[in-house]
Parts: C-alpha cells; structure tokens; sequence
C-alpha cells in the first residue's frame, strides 16, 4: 500500500516536471508531446506499470495549464502593427509587469482547481443529466457558436472613404481576412477528415501538423518578425486583487472553461469570449485571472469527464485532447475520481511553486538572451516533430495550414476563425449532414 | 442588451415552439433522424442581426453633410471647430436635420490623434480639443498634445436644448455622427442618429425573415413555413429587448420612422442585466429542449424553475443584500425634467450606444 503510494506520488512528480519543462517552450502544446509520451510509454510497458498512466498525463497536464502562463506572456514582444489585437497578458509585458501577469494567471489557475474540486459533488449530479438532454442538440449548439464567432467580430478599420462602399470596404478588411480564414479552415477540416492524408501509424497524432501549421507557427513567425525588444520586467512583492476580482473572474473563467470543456472543439479562447459577454464585464485583470481560470476546467476538467461514469453516461463523457489521446489505453472506473482530483490538487501546489521561480528565472535569462532564439529554436522542433511523426504528407499538411494561420496574424482578424478546422466537420457531422456537403465539394 | 444575450434570448424564444425542437434533435425519434436542423442557431443569427444591420453595414451607407476629417500632422482645432459650429447653425436656419461626421486621425500603425469634441449648453459654444497621440489600446504619448489645441465657436443662430448633448472624445478606429435636429427654439443633438431606427423594427424583421421561407422551400428542407416564423420571432425578440434600454427603436419603420424612448429600466451593458437575462434564457432553452424532447427532467415545472433558476439567482444577489446604496427619493426619479435625471438619463443613453457597440468587440 506505501509503496503503490510512493509510485504514485514517483509518477505524478515526474509528470509535473516533464509538464513544466514542456510548457517553457513556446509554440510547443502539450498535446503534441503526450502522444509521444505515450508512445514511448507503451514500447516501455514491461517496466512502467499501466494504472500510473492517468496519475502521470494528468499531473503532466496540470503543471501545463500553470507554465504556460509563462512562454504566454514573458517570451515576445508583438511590433506596434499587432497591438490591435495583443492579448492584457502582453500589454502587461509591454509595460514592465510581465511577472505580475504570470503570477495572477497562476492565481487564477489556482482558483480554477479550487472550484474544479468543489464543484465535483455537483457536477456529477447535475452535468450527466445536462449531457443527455443537451447531446442530440450538439450539432446546432456548435453552429451557434460559430455563427456567433462570426457575427461578433467587429470591423476595425476607420470606415473612410468618398463612397458608402469604399468606407464599407475599408472598415470591413479585418472582416474579409476573418471569413476567408474560416472558409478555408473549414475546408481543410473538411478535406483532412475525409481524405485523411496521415498514415494509421501516425493516426494518433494526426491533427498535430494542422494544428501546429494553424496556430504555433504563425505565432512564432509574428514574434520573430517583430523588432521589438522586451522591456525591463519589475518584480512586485504583492499583487492587488480584489475579492469583486476574485467573484467575476471566478465566473466568468468557469462559464469560459466549462463550455470549452463540454462542447467539441470551442476552446477556452472561443469559450472566454462568450464567456466575456455573457457576464459582461471588462477589465486586464479579469481576463487574466478568468483565462487561468478556464484554462484549467478546459483542460482537466475535460479530462475528468472521462470518470463521470453514472447510469445516465456509462461510458463516461470523453472530451478534450488528452482523452481522446488516452482513452484507447485507459479505463477509467468512476470511485477514482477522488484519487484523480486529489492528484490535481497536490500537482496544482507544486506547479505554483514552480510558476514563482521559473517566470523569475525566465526574465533574467530573457535579459541575456534574445526571445528570438527559443522561437528559432521552437521552430525547428516542431518542424521536425512533424516530420519525424507524420512524414512528407504530415509536413504539407502543415504548410497548407501554416498559410492559412497567417492571414489573422497578417490581417488582425480573431484567431479562434482557424478553430473552423474542427468546428465545421464536426457541426456538419453530427447533424448528418457531411456527407451532401462532401458531395458537394466532390470529396465523398 | 449585449449581443450575446440576444442571441442567447432569440435562441429561448424559438424555442417555446415544438417543432423546432423536435427538427433540431438528432436522435432515432427525430422525425429525419440522418439530417437535423439548425433552426435555433438561425434563430440566434436573426436575434443577433439587427446590431449587426447598423454597426456593419448601417453606418457606412449612412450620408453626412459635413464631414470633418482633420489631416494628419496639420490639425487645426479652429477650422474644425468652425466647420462643426457652422453646420449647427445650418441646421437651424435651413430648418432640417444636419448630420455630422467626425473621422479618426491615424499617423501610424499604432498611432492615432485623440481630440475631444465639446458642448457648452450655457455659453452656447462648442470646441475642438486636441489631445495627445494615443496608441491602439488609448495609452496616450504624455506631452503630445500640440500647442495650440482648442478651437472655440460661438453659435450664432442655433441654441443646443440642454440635457442632450455630450463631450465625447475621438481616437481609435472610427468616429462618430452627430445628428444636429430643429426642434421648438433649439437645436437637439443626436448621438450616433443611425443607431437603432430602421434596423430595429418590427417591419423590416418580417421582410428579412421571408425569404428563408422560400430557400427552405427550394433546399427542400421539412417545415419550410417554420424557418420564417422562428426568423422574425427571433429578431422581434432583440427589438423588444431593446425597449428595456434608454434608446427604444424605430418599431414600425417604414410606417412610423420617429424613435421610441426606451423604457429605460437599465443599461444595454448593465452587467446583471445581461447575466440574469442569459441565465434565465439557459435554463429556459434547457427546458424546452427537455420537455419536447429527450424528458429526462423528472421535476415539475415549479421545482425545476425554483431550484435551476431561482436558487441560482439568490445566491448571485445575496451579496448585494449587505451592500448599503444611496437611496434617491422615489418622487425625483419621475420628474423627467429635473435638470439632473434629464442628464443622467441622456448620459445613459449615450453610454447605452457605446456599450452595445462595444459588445461586438473582443
């Protein structure tokens, strides 16, 4: 019995620092790791026993949603072209208070487990239910979001012109960029599920070089074309948070990680902006606390979903990358989510710790060394990552993507409008009809 | 109301009705179990649409009479103060609306010229202020202002009707229109004049919500007749919502083009306006979906509202409960024409445009 929990708490160390090595690296998603890990995991499996899977991946996760609060905001400084739509995290950053945004992150990721494990009891009451009346309704629900993507996205430039269609026109350029982003996303979410151009044997990894062409490498080539240098960081004793703070930012990131965590393929980004709107309320510092928030429901309490094992959902409710990514070797039995929450808790703990320190050490090191040689660098691995796993087709894949993922970086439309890759498939999918729309396209 | 919570709210309204549920479920009792509907995300795009009518498309179709548009890196407070004054005087003389348009001055991709725009109702003057550079986020360059930077007009025909205009300051992305209306002995400002007139009538949503009666009708799709109904339910359901605000709209244009007051009950952003109405809307749309479909809920109605909707609320309000607020006495909250209420509620409508506009943006 002290053994096993000596294992255990091995194991769930282990996993926190892998996680939080990880997260230091930017561009770099965990998700594009773990099934690596799991790879080698497998090929290891005579020496690693099997049921310390969960306790590793999840602690590896945890410590991810906390550390990447770091690369997030420390590592780059966005050129004056960008700050129409820079994230509060960088605009702290830009003004010497990168730390202080790391650290309320942290805090609000904190709070993220806090209310994870007290809303546990109820959840499993409550969201089983919820799932069974909501799951044939998915296919419209998604629409809904997309539609509202859409339709809230506001133009950005100044309207002038002689003409009613010149100013139109000139006030709409972010707009255009923002549709034909997701156009085309769609499209290649469409095309990649049902042409999938990925081998079998790379099959579990085979929306890693969409995503990384999507969303990683655009972001690392903004950085290193900005000329920007990072400005001296001040390091506070104390930050100033407030408990009307606290009791927003708390809602708002649960409202933001919860839907991320429920509905396919809306991410906390997606989730936080209707999240934003739904509670109504503005502020640098609610967004930070609320996104550390959200970022921990939708990544870990996707993955608990799995455990919410009830005669409304026998099978549990798989949502998020790590499930998806784990769910062939795993079997999740409902009496360890107890153990799977409090492994979280203890991992949460220590990754604070670590978040203090290591966002230290990274701005000292940042004074010696320019940020544009970890995105150099971050490039180059995920570069060969592709390669390496999915092979010439994986690595077209990520081009195509790559060309996609840079209209919003060179024309300041929402990011999220890439998330069409999987919300268009699969809003089609579940409501049956994909198959006239890849008929349409002559893809069927 | 924010636009989230019209969306939200069309979704509820549309869904009160059984085949609409019934169509958008996908499962073996649906009645086409291989092809469901998206009839309540339309419903969320027809709730969402008259915002989007005015602040996408509206307002670049809208024509000023003046437009003032000050160059970059030669900004002259006076001309532009006597180009504004002038047309309110216009306004007046030739006994007609006068609209004009403030554009925003850009020097760079992360720079642009902030200026305020002034009213002063007892000195009968309005002026020009030039602030300092601003980036994007309306971080201003301390000491940018340059040195000459108020421009001052005497009107010399037009009186501006107190209580109804506002300073309001100019930087970022696009600027604003100002409607200038003869009106008994003075001149009535109208902030933003397009905003909430033709786009928020009940007209115009019925002669939007037709033709999806008739694409349903060719795409074959089941039901064609419902998909104009939920369509205008959905819209009528924005427009109506808005009432609650200070603006109101124009409710029967073309018929009637003049725009209602609002029953100005809060704020478009008011943030537990928008909550509670979302909230309600969740759990009403968790309802219906319920109860024309899957029944899973065992609760009656009166349970399930008390402990999903009312519970929930009380504890969202229970810390206001210990919260001491100023209390205005009940008879100087009717006196519309109390100097201070008549401001305040004009602030509110103003402030109401500016919160609704910025609700689109992230």
């Amino acid at each position: 019995m002290i053994v096993d929990l000596i294992i255990l708490i091995c194991f769930v160390i282990l996993g926190t620092l892998a996680g939080a090595l990880l997260s230091l690296i930017p561009s770099l998603h965990i998700y594009n790791t773990a099934g690596i890990a799991l790879i080698i995991w497998i090929q290891a499996g005579q020496f690693i026993p099997f049921d310390m899977i969960a306790p590793f991946f999840l602690s590896l996760l945890t410590s991810f949603t906390f550390i990447s609060a770091i690369p997030m905001t420390l590592i780059g400084a966005p050129d004056e072209s960008a700050t129409a739509t820079i994230l509060p995290n960088t605009k702290y950053l830009m003004t010497g208070r990168g730390y202080e945004a790391v650290v309320i992150s942290g805090i609000g990721s904190l709070m993220g487990i806090i209310i994870l494990a007290g809303l546990s009891p109820v959840m499993f009451k409550i969201v089983p239910l919820t799932h069974r009346i909501l799951a044939p309704h998915l296919h419209w629900i998604i629409m809904a979001v997309i539609a509202y993507m859409l339709m809230s996205e506001w133009p950005k430039g100044e309207g002038i012109g002689e003409t009613s269609i010149q100013r139109l026109l000139h006030a709409w350029g972010n707009l255009f960029a923002g549709l034909l982003t997701f156009i085309l996303a769609g499209l290649l979410g469409l095309f990649l599920t049902s042409r999938p151009l990925i081998g079998p044997e790379a099959g579990f990894q085979n929306l890693m070089p969409v995503f990384i062409g999507l969303f990683a490498i655009p972001g690392a080539i903004q950085h290193l074309l900005s000329r920007q240098n990072i400005p001296n960081q001040f390091i506070p004793r104390t930050v100033e948070i407030t408990s009307k703070d606290v009791a927003v930012s708390g809602l708002q990131g649960t409202i933001a990680g919860g839907l991320a965590a429920y509905l396919p393929a809306v991410t906390a980004g997606i989730g936080s902006i209707i999240a934003g709107h739904t509670v109504a309320r503005r502020g640098d510092r609610l967004f930070i606390i609320s996104g550390g928030v959200a970022k921990v429901l939708y990544y870990i309490g996707a993955f608990l979903l799995l455990y919410l094992i009830t005669p409304l959902t026998p099978g549990g409710i798989g949502r998020g990358g790590l499930a998806i990514i784990l769910k062939p070797v795993l079997n999740p039995l409902p009496r360890e989510l107890l153990l799977m929450i409090g492994i979280v808790v203890f991992t949460a703990c220590i990754s604070f710790l670590f978040l203090l320190t290591a966002s230290r050490w990274m701005i000292s090191w940042l004074k010696r060394f320019h940020y544009h040689a970890l995105y150099w660098s971050s490039l180059a691995l995920l570069t060969v990552l592709v390669f390496w796993i999915t092979g010439w087709e994986g690595f077209l894949v990520m081009l195509v993507a790559t060309c996609i993922g840079l209209i919003p970086v060179f024309y300041h439309c929402r990011r999220s409008n890439c998330m069409a890759v999987l919300l268009l498939p699969i809003a089609l999918n579940m409501a049956g009809h994909s198959s006239s729309v890849l008929r349409f396209f002559q893809l069927e | 109301m924010k636009g989230l919570t019209h969306f939200i709210s069309g979704i509820a309204a549309a869904s009160f009705i059984p085949d609409v549920v019934r169509l958008s479920t996908t499962s073996s009792e649906a009645s086409n179990p291989s092809s469901a509907s998206f009839l309540l995300a339309i419903a969320g795009v027809y709730a969402i649409m008259p915002d989007t009518l005015d602040f996408k498309f509206g307002r670049f179709f809208e024509k000023a009479d003046v437009d003032i548009s000050p160059k970059p890196n030669s900004i002259d407070p006076c001309e532009m103060a006597r180009t504004f004054g002038m047309a309110i005087d216009r306004a007046w003389q030739e006994n007609r609306e006068i609209r004009v348009q403030f554009n925003t001055v850009r020097l760079g991709a992360d720079k642009w010229q902030q200026y305020e725009i002034k009213f002063n109702t007892d000195r009968q003057e309005i002026s020009i202020v030039i602030g300092d550079v601003v980036t994007t986020s309306q971080v201003p360059f301390q000491g940018t202002a340059p040195e000459i930077s108020t421009g001052t007009y005497s009107l010399k025909h037009a009186k501006l009707m107190p209580g109804t205009t506002r300073n309001t300051k100019v930087d970022i992305l696009s600027g604003p229109m100002y409607g200038f209306v003869p009106e008994k002995e003075c001149v009535r400002v109208d902030f933003l004049p397009w905003h909430r007139t033709w786009s928020h009538s009940y007209v115009v949503g019925l002669l939007l919500a037709l033709p999806l009666w008739g694409i349903a009708a060719i795409g074959g799709w089941a039901y064609a007749w419902l998909y104009p109904i939920v369509a205008f339910i959905a819209f009528a359901t924005h427009v109506t919502e808005d009432l609650t605000g200070h603006m109101g709209g124009s409710l029967i244009w073309p018929l009637y083009k003049k725009r209602s007051k609002g029953l100005a009950l809060f704020h478009a952003a008011n943030p537990d306006a928008n909550f509670v109405t979302n909230f309600i809307a969740v759990i009403i749309i968790i309802f219906n979906l319920d109860r024309y479909g899957s029944r899973f809920i065992t609760l009656p109605y009166y349970q399930y509202f008390l402990f999903f909707l009312v519970g929930p609320l009380l504890i969202y309000f229970l810390p206001r409960t210990f919260k001491k607020t100023a209390k205005i006495p009940p008879d100087l909250l009717r006196q519309e024409n109390h100097p201070d209420i008549y401001r305040q509620k004009t602030d509110s409508r103003f402030e109401e445009i500016q919160d609704e506009s910025e609700s689109v943006i992230t």
